[in-house]
């Protein structure tokens, strides 16, 4: 039996507080907030006391999907980033690279959004990014 | 945040403006009621009634999009008093008499009339605010969401200007970030308009260090924004999207228009971790790993870069984003490769190095660091502006009030304004799935004044149709006097009744491009069976 | 005690160790094991305090051979005999590393001086609960102040839970907390003072006064103080103090109604113990 606590951060407000999530063989079995840390100190809301919830659930992604006539089916990694590579760099060759538009997000990492950005303004070669911290 | 979480605790006065703390920042509101508890003045200014007026010295309920007259009549009193910090106005400020003589048009009457706050209310806003030090300003969407949400701010900052609380412990102009990593995503150059450590792209100079580091020209032009995106959508200028780990069919203004512009796109793909209302609509789904799933860090509020850790393998076949950006960028024949997520933040310190230079993650530990913090031996910076401002001397901006872009009409004689609730978040995809948080509320409400439903012959929990230019929506009525008289409030978490069918994408602040989520004009009735 | 946590494992004592072992600096509760004896380097013995106690329940239910090694305080025990006294927890498979934990003289459940909260600020003593207080201090001022007191605390509440979700005896799948016939549900604050007090009964004859609630409120809310109160009505009514003999609590075998009828003095405490006998068989 593999049981562990492991540090982290609560996935849902600007406030940032310290968490630690209850791991029961790979599952996240809850969370309970992280006492000596300088942000919250041991406390949570609502939100983060069940901000494990999500994780686990059944209707999460497993795998890429692809809409053929209308209707999504599962494919491998390969064919995913294949076919929106094709795609994308059909459209910049035909409308050129500002006719593609990049939403980043408020919730993936610094590092995820670094690279996000990279890839429009490299890959892709527009500055058409935003994200919803007007939202 | 110019200062940090914990100093709120040393504030003298908290004025809190916009911002539904205890329901939205709870952890945050944590902190207000100690230094409350402590015996610092609170003063609390929100068009609803919230949680937090209960424990204020003074709780006013201003008029929808009145903020900057409540802020200039209570720098009036502030002024007409002398209870401004002159010594500091001198040492640190520039165009204190041009705006000094705009504020001083805001008379009490007028401003009362304006915002329907009793004038003696603003003048005791002001007295606490002026009179205790250091005093610290927090504010959400309550403040940025509206037509003037850039004017808002300003006169936020005036204020706090004006009584010398701004690069002082337990002062400041504190906004408060509505998710975990808006703060990151700027910093990480995730705008139209600047390159990571908020560095222009108009400005040759940065464009040549990024671009001699990347291997690649950067464009010069700034882009789009997202509300621009959706209308150049629609002008069928923007052919292909790519969203990451958003709901913007629920979440971005007017919804319908949204909906109708996405049907125009060539090519739409969604990078996320649920199946959300925008990902249904797309061509390809890339299934993204959660933040349980992966390493890596977030930056909060108060600037603080803190590690995320791996906590379980992902799910299914799902992969982390960094990982899918770099499968993607090299599919489209521009190298990108690192091993793991320290790698990036290696490469973000070098090339943001006023604010990131000296982060790494072994130096991060469980406690993070507080940017800006430009060298591998510097403790970071608790709070910004000590010495000076970034850009030398701290500027007043005179503003004037300008109403919001709809007001009520024979028609639409309602205001409507949305928000959070506090046990969901945002577009509800993470918190509705959740047997706690659902068991918490299931489903969305309109919050009406009870004599404004006895009206309308709408009894509690009855269902009202809501109706503005755009869309209309049905939600329970919930009859309560949080809200005024004329207002309603509609939360913005449940797809089935969903607020921003209602709120435009036309009105949105020129500058900052920021949709008016705060006010709309809206028909109000009770629904038929 | 490192010594001893190493000794357990390697002999097999136990299969397993539940500790604090520091993470970059923090203590974080950490399950030590055989194969793995140099994490007990990082050991750290300390002031610090997790519902330990409801991770054990957690790891004894994943798997019912393992034998866990438990880092307890006093209080800890307390809440161990208490999950034992309701069934929870295999007390066999439990072995306890009994911590000597607090310096004060008054520990035996009375006062825990490792706990330090936040100062009692100025307004907290004007308006408030100041937290730390004994009882009898508490009941000095009136009826109608101790009630506005009691409001000015209570109607702080965030209900986040991190009460009941914290505590070391909490564990109904269904919590009466979260019923929607009792409590008005998706607005703040929780509805006062009676969704406190609702907690509060439910602590009575329960609460072993480890702190954890009042250490988890992010509203400072002297939770302790409130159940202290109703463990206190406990202990006159009944000579029941939780944690201290892993007898099933009072009511747990009797139903609500009986409760009722307890309350408004039909039956004496002899009728009471009788029928806990009876049920405890």
């Amino acid at each position: 039996m593999d049981y562990k606590l492991v540090p982290s951060v609560c996935p849902y407000c600007g406030t940032g507080c310290g968490i630690l999530y209850k791991v029961l063989n790979d599952r996240i079995t809850g969370v309970l907030p992280l006492k000596s840390h300088p942000v919250n100190e041991g406390k949570l809301c609502i939100k983060g006391w069940n901000a494990h919830a999500y994780v686990h659930h059944p209707l999460r992604l497993k795998a890429p999907l692809l809409k053929t006539e209308g209707r999504f089916h599962k494919v491998s990694w390969d064919r995913a980033i294949r076919t929106t590579a094709d795609r994308l760099g059909d459209i910049r060759e035909k409308h050129g690279p500002d006719a593609i538009g990049v939403l980043v997000s408020a919730k993936i990492t610094n590092e995820e959004n670094f690279l996000a950005q990279k890839f429009a303004r490299t890959a892709l070669g527009t500055n058409n990014i935003d994200h919803c911290a007007r939202l | 945040m110019t200062n940090s979480i914990a100093e709120m605790e040393e504030s003298a006065c908290l004025f809190v403006i916009g911002s539904n703390t205890t329901e939205c920042h709870p952890l945050i509101a944590t902190r207000v009621l100690r230094a409350r508890e402590k015996g610092a003045a609170l003063v609390v200014a929100d068009p609803r009634r919230i949680h937090l007026g209960l424990y204020a010295d003074v709780a006013v309920q201003h008029r929808l999009g009145t903020d900057i007259a409540l802020l200039n009549g209570m720098m009036y009193h502030i002024l007409v008093n002398n209870w401004h910090d002159a010594a500091y106005i001198r040492a640190r400020t520039e165009g204190f008499q041009e705006f000094s003589e705009s504020v001083l048009a805001y008379t009490p009457e007028r401003v009362e009339a304006l915002t329907g706050v009793p004038a003696g209310a603003v003048e005791e806003m002001a007295r606490l605010y002026a009179k205790s030090k250091p005093a610290s300003i927090l504010y959400a969407m309550g403040i940025t969401q509206h037509t003037t949400g850039v004017d808002n701010v300003k006169a936020v900052c005036n204020l706090a200007l004006l009584c010398g609380n701004v690069g002082v412990r337990g002062g400041g102009v504190n906004p408060l970030r509505g998710q975990n990593n808006v703060q990151g995503a700027c910093d990480m150059g995730g705008l139209p308009n600047v390159l990571p450590g908020y560095q222009p792209v108009t400005d040759a100079e940065v464009r040549g260090r990024f671009a001699e580091a990347w291997g690649v020209p950067i464009p010069p032009q700034p882009g789009l924004t997202i509300t621009e995106m959706a209308q150049a959508m629609m002008d069928g200028k923007l052919k292909a999207l790519y969203v990451i780990g958003e709901n913007p069919r629920l979440s971005d203004p007017d919804w319908n228009h949204l909906r109708h512009a996405m049907k125009r796109l060539e090519f739409l793909v969604v990078q996320d971790i649920f199946l959300s209302e925008t990902a249904q609509v797309a061509d390809v789904v890339l299934a993204a790993a959660s933040c349980a799933e992966k390493d890596g860090t977030f930056t909060n509020s108060e600037r603080r870069c803190l590690r995320i850790r791996q906590a379980v393998e992902p799910v299914g076949e799902s992969l982390p984003d960094w990982r899918i950006f770099c499968l993607l960028s090299q599919a489209m024949g521009v190298p990108m490769d690192y091993n793991g997520p320290h790698e990036i933040m290696d490469e973000i310190a070098s090339l943001a190095p006023k604010l990131y230079g000296g982060i790494r993650y072994d130096r991060l530990g469980i406690d993070g660091i507080q940017w800006p913090c430009p060298a591998p031996d510097h403790p970071g910076t608790p709070f910004l502006h000590k010495d000076r401002f970034s850009r030398g001397l701290g500027k007043f901006h005179a503003v004037e009030h300008r109403d919001p872009a709809e007001l009520p009409s024979a028609e639409t004689p309602f205001q409507l304004t949305t928000g959070r609730m506090f046990a969901h978040y945002h577009t509800g995809t993470m918190t509705r799935i959740s047997q706690r948080l659902d068991a918490e509320q299931r489903e969305g409400y309109v919050e009406i004044h009870p004599e404004d439903a006895r009206e309308l012959g709408i009894r509690e929990g009855e269902l009202v149709r809501v109706s503005s230019r755009r869309g209309e929506m049905e939600a329970p009525a919930r009859l309560t006097r949080r809200v005024r008289r004329g207002t309603i409030f509609v939360p913005i978490h449940f797809g089935e009744s969903p607020a921003n069918i209602l709120t435009s994408a036309e009105a949105f602040d020129p500058l900052a491009k920021i949709p008016e989520f705060k006010v709309s004009a809206v028909a109000v009735s009770k629904a038929l069976q | 005690m490192r010594k001893t946590v190493q000794q357990w494992l390697e002999e097999g004592i136990v299969d397993l160790f539940l500790g604090y072992r520091a993470v970059e600096g923090h203590p974080i509760p950490w399950v030590f094991r055989k194969d793995a004896l140099h994490e007990l380097e990082a050991f750290r013995e300390g002031p610090y305090r997790y519902p330990l106690e409801k991770l054990a329940v957690e790891i004894l239910r994943e798997d019912p051979r393992v034998r866990l090694g438990l880092l307890a305080r006093s209080c800890t025990e307390r809440a161990v005999t208490v999950l034992q006294a309701l069934h929870a927890l295999d007390r066999e498979r439990l072995i306890l590393l009994q911590e000597p934990c607090c310096p004060s003289p008054l520990h035996r459940g009375v006062v825990c001086s490792s706990l330090a909260g936040p100062e009692n600020g100025s307004q907290k003593r004007r308006d408030g609960i100041p937290r730390g207080r004994p009882l009898e201090e508490l009941e000095t001022w009136e009826a109608d102040e101790r009630f506005s007191r009691w409001m000015h605390e209570l109607e702080k509440c965030l209900k986040c839970y991190g009460c009941r979700d914290v505590c070391p005896v909490c564990f109904c799948d269904q919590c009466t907390l979260q019923d929607p016939e009792l409590f008005e549900t998706g607005s703040l604050p929780a509805e006062a003072p009676h969704f406190h007090l609702v907690r509060a009964v439910h602590m009575a004859g329960r609460c072993v006064d480890c702190g954890l609630c009042e250490e988890a409120c992010p509203v400072d809310i002297p939770l302790r103080t409130l159940y202290r109160k109703v463990g206190a009505l406990v202990r006159d009514l009944y000579g029941y103090v939780p944690g201290h003999e892993p007898v099933p609590l009072l009511w747990g075998p009797l139903g609500d109604g009986e409760l009722e009828r307890l309350v408004a003095g039909e039956r004496s405490r002899e009728m009471v113990w009788e029928a806990v006998r009876r049920c405890s068989g």
